[in-house]
C-alpha cells in the first residue's frame, strides 16, 4: 500500500485528527493554516483561515458540524466545518494548547498555557448559551497551578476530562464541579499526547519519558506499558485490533546533528496486551509529531517534521506473531489484512 | 651537707641518663635575658619563702624538701624525667609522691609542693623557723633550672658520630657544624666525653623547631663515612622512645572476622559469570548474572561508587571509587571488607596476587609526606608505603611483576623496582638506564623488558633483563628507530616489539614486529616488516597468533600471523576493507572480534583464526565498548554515556557473533566482568577435557534443549496470561459501555454513533477525484544513469534543454523493499554561479519509483541550507534506468 503525502503546510504538523466518520483529515501546524482533507485520496477540501500563530490543536464534533481549534495567537475558535466560516473566536491571555468537544458536541474545553505570568487554565463554555460566547465567558475555569497541562481529552460521556501535565501526571477533572477527581502519576515526564481508544473506554499517553502507557478512561488505572529508545510524541490506538501505534523520535532540537538513523523516526507497532513491538514504519526525515488511526482502522497516519505524510498503514500483523518486532522490515506492517 | 647532696643526685642522675636537657641548659649559654621566674613553682615558692604560716612551712619541713623541687620542677619543665634514668633509689619516692598527693596536701597554698615526708629523721625540729629564701639558699642552681620555653623543640641528638680526642674534637666540630648547619643556624652544640674522648653522641641546638625537624628528616642515615651513619633525633623524641615499656606486650588477638566465601560466584551451578554495570550516569550500579536469557540482579545499589568500579584482577574485590577513599566489596552480599583513605582518590590498581592496592591521588602530596600514591596491603587494610608522584599520565605508574613480588616504576634515567612485602628497593639501589622510554614486565616470569631510544651514535636498543638477578638475558639493538612498543603475549611466551623506522633514504615510516620467542634459549628474535601504518596490534592469547589492523581510512586490512615453533612466521590470512579500528581477542584465544569502535560506527566482525573464517558481521551502532566475558563465551559491546549520549545500552553476543540480548538501560556508563582466577587444571587435565569435549557436549546440548523449550513454554504462558488477563479487563470495559448506550445515544440526539456504519442511511453520496499528485511542476524527460554499486548516483539531464547543467541524485535502494521506496540522500545541483561548482543539497521527503510507468517521483521538502522553498513535486516520466 502506498502512502499518499499530503502537502499543505510550511511549518511542522502539530496535530492530526480524523472526524468520527473518517471520511475528513484535519491537520494543524505551526502555521496559523488550518487543512482539511479527503481522506480517501488526500486532496485538501480547504481551510479555515484566520489564525495568527502556531496552531497547537484542533477537534471535530462529533457529527462534523464545528471545529474548533486553538492557537498561540492567544485565541481559540469555533469554525463551521462545512464552509469555513469563524462562528466564535475565544481570546485568552496566553496560548490555547489543548481543545475539545464533548460527547454530545454541546460543551467546548480548551486549555491554555502558563506563560507571560498567566497561569494554566481549563476552561468550558457551553454552545448552547450563546451568552458565553459572546461575553467570553466560560461557565468554568480551572485553575491548574502546579505544573501545566500539556494535553487533554474528554472523558466517555463528557462527565470529566483527562489531563496530562508537564510533569507526567495524569488527572480527572470533573466537567461539572471541576474538582481532581483522580490523579496519578506513571510518567516522569511531560505527557505529549492522549488519545482515546474508539469505544472511549480506555486511552493511550505518549510521554517525553520515552515510554506510552495505556489506562482505563474511567479509573486511570495503568494497564500496560509501551516501550521505546525515545520521546514518544504521539500514540493512537487501533480501532479494531489490539494495536497500538507510536511516533516520535530525537527531539527536533537535536535532530540538526544526528543521522535520521539515530533519530530513530519511525513509527512503532506494539500489541497492546503483550507491550511487544511487532512492526515498524520507516521512511520519515525527521520525529513525529502526531499519529492517528482512520476509525475504520484500515489506515493510519504519522504526520511528522514539516511535511505531512499520510501513511496508509498497517492493521496487519496476526497479534500472535510478534515475530517482526525489531526487523523494521515495514513491509510487515504495510500490507493491510494479512493474517487473522 | 645532706640537703646539698639530695640537691646534687637527682640533678647528677639526670644527668646522667637523660644526657641532654639539664646539661643543654647548663651548657647553654645564659638563658635569654628577662626570663620570667619558674613559672610552675615560682609563686608559690615566694609565697612559701615570704609570709606563709609557719603551719604550712613546720607541716612541709623546709630543709630537704626544698631541694627536692628542682628535680620535680624538672621533670614537669622538661617533661622527659619520669622513667628516664631511675634517680637513686631513696630519692625517688621523695619527689614523686609531692608531685601527685598535691591537691589534697597543702591546705590554704596554691601548689603542695612539700609533700609530708616519710623520714623523720631529716626533719628540722619543730619550732624552727626557716627565715633563709630559696632564692639566698639555691640562687646558684635555681639559676639553671629548667625551663619551659627553653627551646628543647630545638634540640636534636646526632648517634654515631666518631668518638675522637680533643686533638682532633676542633675537626670533628668542623664537620658536624658543615653538615648541621645546612639545615638552620646551630645555636648550640654540646659533645659529652668520658675518659678524654667525645662519646659518640653529641647534641645540637637549632635556632627553632622547624629546623630541627628539617635535621631529622635529611640527615638522618647521612653517611659520614663507612663506619659512622648519622642517626638522628628529636630530643624530645627521646622521651617518646623511654617511655616504650621493656616487657613486650602479646598484641591482643583480632576478632577473625568472617567474610564470607570470597570466591562462592566460582561455585555456581551452571558456571555463570557476573559483571557490574552502572547505569544513570553513575548514580547506580548493579551487578549481574549473566544469563543466556536475562540478566539475574544479585545488587542494585544508588550511589555505590562516585565515579567507576574496578574489579581486582582476580575477581575477589570489587572497588568502588568515594571522595575520601577506596572501598572493597565481596562475598555474596557484597558487603564492605576494607577501605582505604586516600582523599580525592583517582586511579587505582591491584597486584596481581591480590595483596596490595595502589591508589593514587593528586590532593594529598606534600614535600615531607609523600602520598600521592600509596601501596596499601588488601588484607590488613594498611598503608605500606606512600610515594611522590608528578604526573598520572601514564597509569599504572607503578607495574608489577606477575607473581606481585616486585614491582618497578620508571622515571628519567632511571628504573626503580621494589620488592614486597618490604616495600624498599630491590638492592637498595634503582637501575641507572639513561634514556629509557618504556618498560613492561613479562606475565610469564619475572624478567623486565625496556627500551631505550637512539642516541647519537648509540643504537637504540631492546633489553631484556632477569630479575632479582638483574641479568640482561637478551639485548637487542636496533636503528633508525621513531618508536616501539612492547606487547607480551598473555603467558609470556612471546613478546613483540612493535618498532617504527624511518629507514635512511626513505620518509615514510615502517613498521616492524620484532618477535622475541622467550621459552627458547638465547630468546632468538624475527622481524615482521609492514610498510602501511599500523592501526592496532594484538597476541592471541594462550596462542601463538598475533592479529594486525594496518592500512588507512577506508582501506584498513587485518593481517593473521602465525608463530611457528621452528620460529618462521606466517601469514595466516589478510582481511582487507575492513571496518575495524580495535582488536579483541578472546581470553582463550582462537575467536576474535574485530571493532570499529566511536568514529567507525560500532561495526562488529566476529572472526574464527583456527580456518580464518568470518563467522558474522554485525553492527552495534555507536559502540564505545568490547568486552569478552572470562570464559571466551560471550561478548558484550556497549554504547556508554561518557562517550556517546543516546542510545546507551549494552549487547549481549555469542562468541560466533550471534545477538542474544539488547539491555537498554538509561545512561548507561560501564560494564566490568568479574575475572576469573586462573584455572586449577592442570595442562593434562585440560587435555583430557577437550579430547572428551563430544561426550560434554551431548549433555550440555541436552540441557540447553530443555532450557530452551522450558524457556518457550514460559513465554507461551507468560502471553496467555497477559492476553487473558487483557481480555478480562477489555470485557469489563465492554461491559461497562453497553451498559451506556442510552446515555450515548441521548447525548447525540437518538444517533447511534457506535459503529461506523450504523446510521449509513445519513450519509450523503459524495465523488472525489482522485489525484496521486497535487501538484505537478516542471516536466521536462530527464536522462538517467544509476551506478552500479552502493548508494545509487542517479544523474538526471534535461533533455529538452540540453544546456541546463545536469543534476544528480543520490539514492539509497532499499533492498527488501524492492524498488519501491527509495531513501533519497540528497540532490546535488550545480549552482546558479557561471562557472562554479555550487552545490545545493535538498532532503526529499519522499521518492517513489512507479516501477511500472518508469515514473520517478521526487517531493522536494525544502533545503537543508535554511532557505524554505515551497514544496514541490516533481514527476520524472520514462526514466530510463541505465545500470
Amino acid at each position: 500500500m502506498k502512502p499518499i503525502l499530503l502537502q499543505g503546510h510550511e511549518r511542522s504538523i502539530t496535530q492530526i485528527k480524523y472526524n468520527r466518520e473518517g471520511d475528513l483529515l484535519f491537520t494543524v501546524a505551526k502555521d496559523p493554516i488550518v487543512n482539511v482533507w479527503y481522506s480517501v485520496n488526500g486532496e485538501r477540501l480547504g481551510t479555515y483561515m484566520g489564525h495568527t500563530g502556531a496552531v497547537w490543536c484542533v477537534d471535530a464534533d462529533w457529527d462534523t458540524k464545528h471545529v474548533l481549534t486553538g492557537s498561540a495567537d492567544n485565541s481559540c475558535r469555533l469554525w463551521d466545518c462545512e464552509t469555513g466560516k469563524q462562528l466564535a473566536l475565544l481570546k485568552t491571555n496566553s496560548a490555547v494548547r489543548t481543545c475539545g468537544f464533548d460527547f454530545g458536541g454541546n460543551i467546548i474545553m480548551f486549555s491554555t498555557d502558563k506563560q507571560m505570568g498567566y497561569q494554566c487554565f481549563v476552561s468550558f463554555f457551553d454552545l448552547r448559551d450563546p451568552s458565553q460566547i459572546d461575553n467570553n465567558e466560560p461557565y468554568m475555569k480551572i485553575p491548574c497551578n502546579d505544573s501545566k497541562i500539556t494535553s487533554a481529552v474528554w472523558g466517555p460521556l463528557g462527565e470529566c476530562i483527562i489531563a496530562g501535565h508537564e510533569g507526567g501526571e495524569l488527572n480527572q477533572y470533573s466537567a461539572k464541579s471541576g474538582e481532581v477527581l483522580v490523579n496519578v502519576k506513571e510518567h516522569s515526564r511531560q505527557i505529549n499526547d492522549i488519545q482515546l481508544s474508539r469505544d472511549m473506554t480506555m486511552f493511550v499517553t505518549a510521554s517525553k519519558d520515552n515510554t506510552a502507557k495505556l489506562f482505563d478512561s474511567t479509573t486511570l488505572e495503568h494497564q500496560k506499558t509501551f516501550r521505546t529508545e525515545r520521546p514518544v510524541n504521539s500514540a493512537a490506538l487501533s480501532p479494531n485490533y489490539d494495536h497500538v501505534v507510536l511516533g516520535g523520535g530525537q527531539e527536533a532540537m537535536d535532530v540538526t546533528t544526528t543521522s535520521t538513523r539515530i533519530g530513530k523516526f519511525e513509527a512503532r507497532f506494539f500489541h497492546l496486551a503483550f507491550e511487544e513491538e511487532f512492526g515498524r514504519v520507516k521512511g520519515h526525515f525527521g520525529p513525529i509529531n502526531s499519529v492517528a488511526f482512520h476509525p475504520d482502522g484500515k489506515r493510519g497516519r504519522c504526520q511528522k517534521g514539516r511535511h505531512r505524510r499520510v501513511q496508509t498503514a498497517p492493521t496487519a500483523a496476526p497479534p500472535q506473531t510478534p515475530a517482526t518486532a525489531g526487523t523494521g522490515d515495514p513491509t510487515a506492517t504495510r500490507s493491510p489484512g494479512r493474517g487473522e | 651537707m645532706q640537703d646539698a647532696e639530695n640537691v646534687a643526685a637527682p640533678e647528677a642522675a639526670e644527668q646522667r641518663a637523660e644526657a641532654g636537657q639539664q646539661q643543654e641548659q647548663q651548657l647553654a649559654a645564659e638563658p635569654p635575658p628577662g626570663e620570667e621566674p619558674p613559672r610552675p613553682w615560682g609563686p608559690g615558692a615566694q609565697e612559701a619563702a615570704s609570709g606563709e604560716d609557719a603551719a604550712a612551712e613546720v607541716e612541709a619541713g623546709p630543709g630537704p624538701d626544698v631541694p627536692a623541687e628542682p628535680a620535680a620542677g624538672g621533670e614537669e619543665a622538661a617533661g622527659a624525667a619520669p622513667g628516664s634514668s631511675p634517680p637513686p633509689p631513696e630519692e625517688s619516692p621523695a619527689p614523686l609522691p609531692a608531685a601527685g598527693e598535691a591537691p589534697g596536701a597543702g591546705p590554704g597554698t596554691r601548689r603542695p609542693r612539700l609533700g609530708p615526708r616519710g623520714r623523720p629523721s631529716f626533719s628540722d625540729p619543730e619550732d624552727f623557723v626557716d627565715d633563709v629564701s630559696e632564692e639566698e639558699l639555691l640562687g646558684d642552681i635555681l639559676k639553671d633550672r629548667p625551663q619551659e620555653a627553653d627551646g628543647i623543640d630545638s634540640v636534636i641528638v646526632v648517634d654515631n658520630v666518631p668518638q675522637v680526642g680533643p686533638d682532633r674534637l676542633e675537626k670533628l666540630k668542623n664537620v658536624i657544624h658543615k653538615i648541621f648547619s645546612k639545615f638552620g643556624k646551630i645555636t648550640n652544640d654540646f659533645y659529652p666525653e668520658e675518659d678524654g674522648k667525645t662519646k659518640g653522641y653529641i647534641f645540637l641546638e637549632y635556632a627553632s623547631p622547624a629546623h630541627a625537624v628539617d635535621a631529622v628528616k635529611n640527615a638522618d642515615g647521612y653517611k659520614l663515612d663507612k663506619q659512622h651513619t648519622f642517626r638522628v633525633n628529636l630530643f624530645t623524641d627521646f622521651d617518646k622512645y623511654m617511655t616504650i615499656s621493656d616487657e613486650w606486650d602479646i598484641p591482643e588477638k583480632q576478632p577473625f572476622k568472617d567474610l564470607g566465601n570470597l570466591r562462592y560466584w566460582l561455585e555456581e551451578a551452571e558456571c555463570r559469570d557476573q559483571y557490574s554495570v552502572i547505569f544513570e550516569s553513575g548514580d547506580r550500579t548493579s551487578i549481574f548474572w549473566n544469563d543466556v536469557k536475562d540478566p539475574v540482579s544479585i545488587e542494585e545499589r544508588a550511589r555505590w561508587t562516585e565515579t567507576y568500579v574496578r574489579w581486582s584482577p582476580k575477581g575477589t574485590y570489587l572497588a568502588t571509587f568515594h571522595q575520601r577513599g577506596i572501598a572493597l566489596w565481596g562475598g555474596e552480599k557484597f558487603k564492605q571488607i576494607q577501605r582505604f583513605s586516600h582523599q580525592g582518590v583517582q586511579l587505582i590498581d591491584f597486584s596481581p596476587c591480590e595483596r596490595y592496592l595502589v591508589t593514587f591521588s593528586p590532593l594529598m602530596d606534600t614535600q615531607d609526606d609523600p602520598q600521592a600514591i600509596i601501596i596499601w596491603d588488601i588484607l590488613t587494610g594498611q598503608k605500606k608505603r606512600g610515594f611522590h608522584c608528578e604526573s598520572s599520565a601514564h597509569w599504572p605508574i607503578f607495574k608489577w611483576s606477575h607473581d606481585g613480588k616486585f614491582f618497578a616504576r620508571m622515571t628519567l634515567d632511571t628504573l626503580s623496582i621494589y620488592e614486597t612485602p618490604s616495600m624498599g628497593l630491590l638492592d637498595k639501589k634503582s637501575l641507572k638506564i639513561s634514556g629509557i622510554k618504556d618498560f613492561s614486565w613479562s606475565p610469564g616470569g619475572n624478567i623486565i623488558a625496556f627500551w631505550v631510544p637512539e642516541d647519537k651514535d648509540i643504537p637504540a636498543r631492546v633489553t631484556l633483563m632477569q630479575l632479582p638477578t638483574r641479568q640482561e638475558i637478551r639485548v637487542r639493538n636496533l636503528f633508525n628507530v621513531v618508536d616501539c612498543k612492547l606487547h607480551w603475549q598473555k603467558n609470556g611466551d612471546y613478546l613483540c616489539v612493535k618498532v617504527d623506522r624511518t629507514p635512511k633514504g626513505t620518509q615514510g615510516v615502517v613498521t616492524n614486529f620484532e618477535i622475541f620467542r622467550m621459552r627458547e634459549k638465547q630468546v632468538p628474535v624475527d622481524v615482521v616488516e609492514m610498510k602501511e601504518t599500523i592501526i592496532a596490534f594484538a597476541w592471541e592469547p594462550n596462542g601463538s597468533k598475533f592479529a594486525v589492523l594496518h592500512g588507512e581510512a577506508p582501506r584498513i586490512s587485518v593481517s593473521f600471523y602465525h608463530v611457528k615453533s621452528n620460529g618462521k612466521i606466517e601469514l595466516i590470512k589478510m582481511f582487507d576493507k575492513q571496518q575495524a579500528n580495535t582488536i579483541f581477542w578472546s581470553p582463550q584465544g582462537q575467536f576474535v572480534v574485530l571493532a570499529g569502535l566511536r568514529s567507525m560506527n560500532g561495526a562488529l566482525a566476529f572472526v574464527d583464526t583456527s580456518d580464518c573464517t568470518v563467522m558474522n558481521i554485525a553492527e552495534h551502532y555507536m559502540a564505545s565498548d568490547v568486552e569478552w566475558d572470562p570464559t571466551g563465551r560471550y561478548v558484550v559491546t556497549s554504547v556508554s554515556w561518557w562517550s556517546h549520549k543516546v542510545d546507551n545500552a549494552y549487547w549481549l553476543w555469542t562468541f560466533q557473533g550471534r545477538l542474544l540480548q539488547k539491555n537498554n538501560k538509561d545512561r548507561f556508563c560501564q560494564l566490568l566482568w568479574r575475572p576469573r582466577p586462573p584455572t586449577l587444571l592442570s595442562q593434562e587435565q585440560i587435555k583430557q577435557i577437550k579430547k572428551d569435549l563430544k561426550k560434554y557436549s551431548k549433555i550440555f546440548e541436552q540441557k540447553d534443549r530443555l532450557s530452551q523449550s522450558k524457556a518457550s513454554k514460559e513465554l507461551v504462558e507468560r502471553r496467555r496470561t497477559m492476553m487473558e488477563d487483557f481480555r478480562k479487563y477489555r470485557k469489563m470495559a465492554q461491559e461497562l459501555y453497553m451498559e451506556q448506550k442510552n446515555e450515548r445515544l441521548e447525548l447525540r440526539g437518538g444517533v447511534d454513533t457506535d459503529e461506523l456504519d450504523s446510521n449509513v442511511d445519513d450519509w450523503e453520496e459524495e465523488t472525489i477525484e482522485f489525484f496521486i499528485l497535487l501538484r505537478v511542476t516542471a516536466v521536462p524527460l530527464l536522462q538517467c544513469h544509476v551506478s552500479r554499486a552502493g548508494p545509487r548516483l542517479i544523474l538526471l539531464r534535461n533533455l529538452h534543454n540540453p544546456w541546463d547543467p545536469p543534476c544528480f541524485l543520490l539514492l539509497w535502494l532499499c533492498p527488501h523493499l524492492g524498488s519501491s521506496i527509495h531513501t533519497l540522500l540528497c540532490l546535488v545541483t550545480p549552482g546558479s554561479h557561471a562557472g562554479g561548482v555550487g552545490r545545493r543539497c535538498f532532503t526529499f521527503s519522499c521518492l517513489g519509483f512507479l516501477k511500472s510507468h518508469h515514473q520517478c517521483l521526487l517531493l522536494d521538502s525544502g533545503t537543508c541550507s535554511g532557505r524554505r522553498s515551497p514544496p514541490a513535486a516533481v514527476v520524472l516520466p520514462r526514466c530510463s534506468v541505465h545500470s
